[in-house]
């Protein structure tokens, strides 16, 4: 896997428009395609564009967007997956963006895992995601995109730190050294909306959700993350009558966050909010949970009646991260976050329902 | 990896630059065959290196990093991932990188050391470039993290010398004050120097530099960066430089500082220390000294400069 050395054209438009015409950005393209750009709460006809469409926050998005009323007239939304193009690879990127003409792009797509899995390929997670995110952006601003919400995580601020972290402080400092790479590449995205803005004025941003759970998730014990993992493990120490064995002291702490309610957050930012630097998404601070506690509620919300062993020999990873949700309450003071053991219930539920086909 | 080294056939990229020149100035005196060139998969297939000096960048001065963030992150985002996977895939033993000292974090405590590259933003005129620049040590970590591979990276101060690219608007302080200098002299006109005259810099020699290069090429075993530099007693005001260089060309006309330009950051100044630990006795070439080799070539060699 090679980078190509691109000049940056400004746009991509080519000769299949019907008749071209010139559309009140100068640029010539067909009328029927030309999108409004208001950035302000009202925004004119959209196409939007979801990477990583099938996964945790893709499915969310998808169900918000058809259940709830979060489609609006005259948008149109694609969720994409790895079958429909290989976003390591710019010509395929760069394909997608040609046949579908998005107006908009929410890109959660990346090479992701659990704690285990990065601090063995720290190499792999910076260089894949690196290829991703500049394949995605770099087509997004050559086909010009108005906007592109890009996907954080709170895993890539600064270790070494004071708390509550904010959106300011995430170069601070070297992350964790456990997922550097991955960090670095997620980092990078922030660098490059900046430089997208410093150099061409593109309003591209980011979000960065804390630990994020529910259906759909991906709940390979080795591999997911520490919610997916235990609803996989109790699951199946219920089954087989053992214990369930939770890697860690359990006193790490975290901030979950339901994927639906992330999912409302997330068009939310796509069509209301403006800055380039990037929001946290979150429930605030005073919300923060053990993962013992969460443990707990796995257990409950499974009915397993075993017996509970933290497993010490095995990596906390950061004791915590807590996050401030300060700015997210100064745009939403209402939002209203769905209860944990309720978040937890229905995850569960989905789980034992599509215990078959959930990727694991 | 310690001290001596078996047979090498060393690539270097971006040899034709001011530090791949002063290299190749240092590898001919000790007669070594080198070979330069600018292209990645292709050349380490028909070269099969074992060991990299990676010096190929996109690199400018002050006023087109400030327009062009996009281009300096991606481009050398590019060249650099290109350069240290094809070596990874191709077995090479060792790559020196090149770092800058214009990467470190803006608010920082002085002096600067090796580790704290990575503790806060760098300065907003150059982040594209500063973080591309630091991602070659995110990589080098990583590598060694994955593979066990012990890249590494140096961290030169400002190079000046021979070969470099003296473009005025393009090009960095000291190569833009000799260019000026001499045409202010030609033309009879005042020297405009950009800038208050007042911010600090430590200034490296890229003979010495090269020097340098091929000792850490050789000898130092770490995956940690180490700045390349003259000591912290040796920071210099870029007053002091245009003196040096109106003293060494011979101008004779007005010094005007334009303060209405930019002048970037005011002090960036890096400690020796570790290096100072490895080498106690290494001698720099005396700054006046060096200016005037840097003139005198400058002179000889107008026309095919790079400007």
């Amino acid at each position: 896997m090679t980078f190509s050395l691109r000049s940056c054209s400004h746009s991509a438009h080519n000769a299949s428009a019907l008749t071209p015409d010139l559309c009140h950005h100068g640029n010539t393209r067909a009328v029927s395609q030309c999108m409004g750009n208001k950035m302000n709460g009202s925004v004119g006809p959209m196409r939007v564009l979801v990477t990583g469409g099938s996964g945790l926050v893709g499915r969310a998005i998808e169900r918000v967007v058809k259940e709830e009323s979060g489609e609006r007239e005259e948008e149109e939304w694609i969720f994409l997956s790895s079958k429909d193009a290989n976003l390591m690879s710019a010509e395929e990127t760069r394909a997608v963006f040609e046949r579908h003409r998005p107006t908009h792009v929410i890109h959660l797509a990346a090479m992701v895992g659990g704690l285990f899995r990065n601090m063995r390929q720290n190499l792999d997670f910076w260089r894949n995601n690196v290829f991703i995110n500049d394949n995605v952006l770099q087509a997004a601003h050559d086909f010009d995109v108005v906007k592109v919400v890009s996907c954080l995580s709170t895993c890539i601020f600064p270790d070494k730190t004071t708390y509550p972290i904010d959106e300011s402080m995430i170069h601070n400092g070297p992350p964790h050294e456990t997922n550097f790479g991955y960090a670095y590449a997620k980092r990078m995205i922030d660098v490059q909306n900046r430089a997208l803005f410093q150099q061409y004025g593109r309003r591209y941003t980011a979000v960065i959700p804390t630990n994020v759970f529910g259906p759909h998730d991906n709940y390979n014990i080795e591999d997911g993350h520490v919610l997916p993992g235990l609803i996989h493990k109790t699951y199946l120490a219920k089954k087989e009558g053992t214990p369930l064995q939770v890697w860690g002291s359990g006193r790490a702490l975290r901030q979950f966050i339901y994927s639906l309610d992330l999912a409302r957050l997330f068009l939310w930012v796509l069509r209301e909010y403006d800055e380039v630097e990037p929001i946290i998404l979150s429930v605030g601070e005073e919300d923060e949970l053990s993962i013992k506690f969460a443990a707990d509620a796995v257990v409950e919300a499974l009915g397993f009646e075993g017996d509970v062993i933290y497993d010490t020999s095995k990596a906390d990873g950061q004791f915590k991260k807590t996050a401030s949700n300060a700015k997210l309450r100064k745009y939403l003071p209402d939002f209203k976050f769905t209860p944990f053991r309720a978040a937890i219930k229905e995850t569960c539920d989905w789980f034992v329902a599509n215990y078959d086909s959930a990727r694991k």
